[in-house]
């Protein structure tokens, strides 16, 4: 199989990573998520706790700042580690699915991307997030308004498009209409199109 | 003037916050400032063509006094001096990195001491110091912080301690001199002062004050600076300084234009060359050397840095045409009540303590029309008053980690090779550190200019 990189960007709750793992099996490619982490976890000596208390989180504007394209946000660093970590892999020949960290913008530059953006009615990423974690109608709508603020203002500091923006993406998918295995059916064939298709 | 001094107002606090909240790139957002003070308060409010002129200062080229100066002399508007001596200096220091200066001269320390951990430690703080009397604190930073982190794998050691302590040195360093960091530029070419005024008075209190920095420092690290493992050290593991140089020819002639860089400086006063003079001397000089890579040394000038500077003179212009810097002064004339002492000391903690939070340059900028004022009205020497501004600006920048640019470099460097440094690990050290040299200048002005 050619390289192919798969860019998976979601919405809390909407079962975005459930369907990047399913993709990733289907294509037989490792998935890099919580991966990612640990991966750098190894590389830099941090442990997997201390990224992980900075993943996929904006910086504080008012407590970092930035010289001379150096930053001394510890998230803003851990994100940089990520993107070239990740172009390293792409770089390499590696084909793979990537969870979020900006990488349908990040990776833009490699024909074999295909990036995807995972969206969700809210009831039903209520119904998800209530069963997953355990909470409330209104806790679970809060957390998933606090997740999705949260990647929304990392994504859009990182990258110049927005967040959830179709434009950004080859494809964006409500999972709420399939249902996840019927969503990953589609995506996969959407995929092996635009392998085949070069 | 009431319409022209609240949107001088408005833009100055509007450009602060863009800064602040960094969506923008800095220079675009001082630039665009600058642009609105030209049009809106000095063109719509104010419809005064001097004032545009003026704060422009497009024929302070051609006087004689911004190139060669007897007397002392003020300058208003765009500071042109501290552009051309910043573009002069960026360039010098880009050939001598290039040439491997930098980190040849880490190396090299590191091998005179045996590449053992405390007096690595003890050394790298004074190079750091005495390098940022002469050099941008960014490019010091930058060097010896990764020439800390590649030791510290070798010897087996936490980087942290040491790259904090640089960084608080290299700040400290940088207020011993005209050229050491950018608020003494300023400060410097806007009242007229030399480089040996600044050596002799913030000079004199930065070295007492890197005295007790340096044992400060060691005992609030020395646990961690000698808990490393103390196998022997296998020397020829380590990388020879001769390794670092990537040319000869450039490497010794960048160390020639260094020397004369800091001769220049050091006798400005009796050569009566100014420090644009200099920038653009060296500049020239070091373009010339390097003969076909002249071009290469250009394009990694900073310019970003220069438009910042640019605009942020001019928004500054809006407030001082608008009186509002004036205002201000009068405010601290008033609540000081015309005690001298407390004078001093409201210049030098509010500086430091502005400085520890947002931007020294901004504010150094904004400081130096309200203390040439408070000098007019209440009669205070004005160098009284720059020497508090100075080193108030110059310290209050290390107490947190988005004080000054060095720790924000340091920190970074530090960061990206595995060791996060956030606010509690950074104040928890250098804040107390910060404090105690504050107390320093405020004894030393108080005895020294009372």
């Amino acid at each position: 199989m050619p390289q192919v990189i798969i860019s998976v960007g979601r919405e809390f709750g909407s079962g975005g990573k459930a369907i990047a793992e399913q993709l990733a099996k289907r294509f037989n490619i490792p998935i890099y998520d919580r991966h990612l982490i640990t991966e750098i976890a190894d590389k830099t000596g941090l442990t997997p706790e201390e990224i992980e208390k900075y993943n996929e989180k904006p910086k504080n504007h008012i407590l970092s700042r930035r010289v001379n394209g150096y930053s001394n946000s510890i998230e803003d660093n851990i994100a940089e580690m990520q993107f070239s970590f990740l172009r390293e892999k792409a770089l390499s020949g590696e084909s793979f699915v990537v969870v979020g960290r900006c990488s349908e913008t990040k990776l833009r530059d490699f024909k074999c991307l295909v990036s995807l953006f995972i969206l969700g009615d809210m009831s039903e990423k209520i119904k998800r997030v209530m069963a997953i974690y355990d909470l409330s109608e209104d806790k679970a709508k809060a957390f998933i308004d606090k997740k999705d603020r949260k990647r929304k203002r990392y994504h859009n500091y990182h990258c110049e498009g927005h967040w959830g923006d179709s434009r950004l993406y080859d494809l964006s998918i409500n999972s709420s209409r399939l249902g996840i295995d019927k969503t990953v059916d589609l995506l996969e064939e959407y995929i092996n199109a635009r392998i085949n298709n070069g | 003037m009431a319409a022209a001094q609240i949107f001088a107002v408005v833009i100055f606090i509007g450009m602060f916050v863009m800064i602040v909240l960094d969506k923008i790139e800095r220079h675009i957002v001082t630039i665009g400032s600058g642009i609105l003070t030209l049009v809106v308060v000095f063109g719509i409010c104010m419809r005064s063509g001097s004032a545009i002129m003026d704060t422009l200062a497009i024929r302070s080229f051609i006087t004689k006094d911004f190139w060669y100066q007897v007397t002392e002399s003020e300058s208003k508007g765009i500071n042109w001096a501290t552009i051309l001596f910043i573009a002069g200096m960026m360039v010098m220091v880009e050939g001598m990195a290039k040439a491997g200066f930098f980190r040849w001269l880490c190396m090299k320390i590191a091998y005179m001491v045996k590449c053992k951990t405390v007096p690595i430690f003890i050394t790298f703080m004074v190079m750091s110091a005495v390098l940022s009397m002469f050099i941008d604190s960014i490019t010091v930073i930058m060097f010896l912080a990764a020439v800390t982190i590649e030791l510290a794998s070798l010897l087996k050691f936490n980087p942290v301690p040491m790259i904090l302590s640089e960084v608080f040195c290299a700040n400290l360093g940088g207020s011993a001199t005209m050229c050491g960091d950018p608020p003494n530029i300023i400060v410097g070419t806007s009242l007229g002062f030399s480089f040996f005024d600044f050596l002799s008075n913030t000079g004199l209190c930065a070295a007492i004050s890197l005295l007790v920095s340096v044992l400060f420092l060691y005992f609030a690290f020395r646990k961690e600076i000698t808990g490393g493992k103390h196998e022997p050290v296998d020397m020829s593991k380590f990388p020879k300084p001769s390794e670092a140089i990537t040319n000869k020819k450039d490497f010794i002639i960048s160390c020639i234009i260094f020397a004369m860089a800091v001769i220049l400086l050091v006798t400005h006063a009796t050569t009566h060359l100014t420090v644009a003079s200099i920038g653009i001397f060296i500049a020239a000089v070091t373009l010339i050397a390097f003969g076909k890579h002249a071009l290469e040394l250009i394009k990694k000038v900073d310019y970003k840095t220069l438009l910042f500077f640019i605009g942020l003179f001019i928004v500054v212009s809006g407030l001082e045409e608008t009186g509002i810097l004036k205002l201000i002064a009068n405010f601290i004339g008033d609540i000081s009540g015309g005690n001298v002492m407390l004078m001093i000391a409201i210049i030098l903690w509010v500086s430091a303590i502005a400085s520890a939070f947002v931007d020294n340059i901004p504010f150094a900028a904004t400081m130096v029309p309200v203390i040439q004022s408070l000098a007019e009205t209440s009669g205070v020497p004005i160098s009284t008053l720059a020497w508090s501004l100075a080193m108030g600006t110059d310290i209050g920048g290390s107490a947190t980690p988005i004080g000054a640019s060095a720790n924000v470099v340091g920190t970074s460097v530090a960061q990206k090779n595995g060791y996060p440094i956030g606010w509690g690990k950074y104040c928890k050290k250098l804040a107390p550190a910060t404090v105690i040299v504050l107390t320093i200048s405020t004894v030393y002005l108080f005895v020294r200019y009372l």
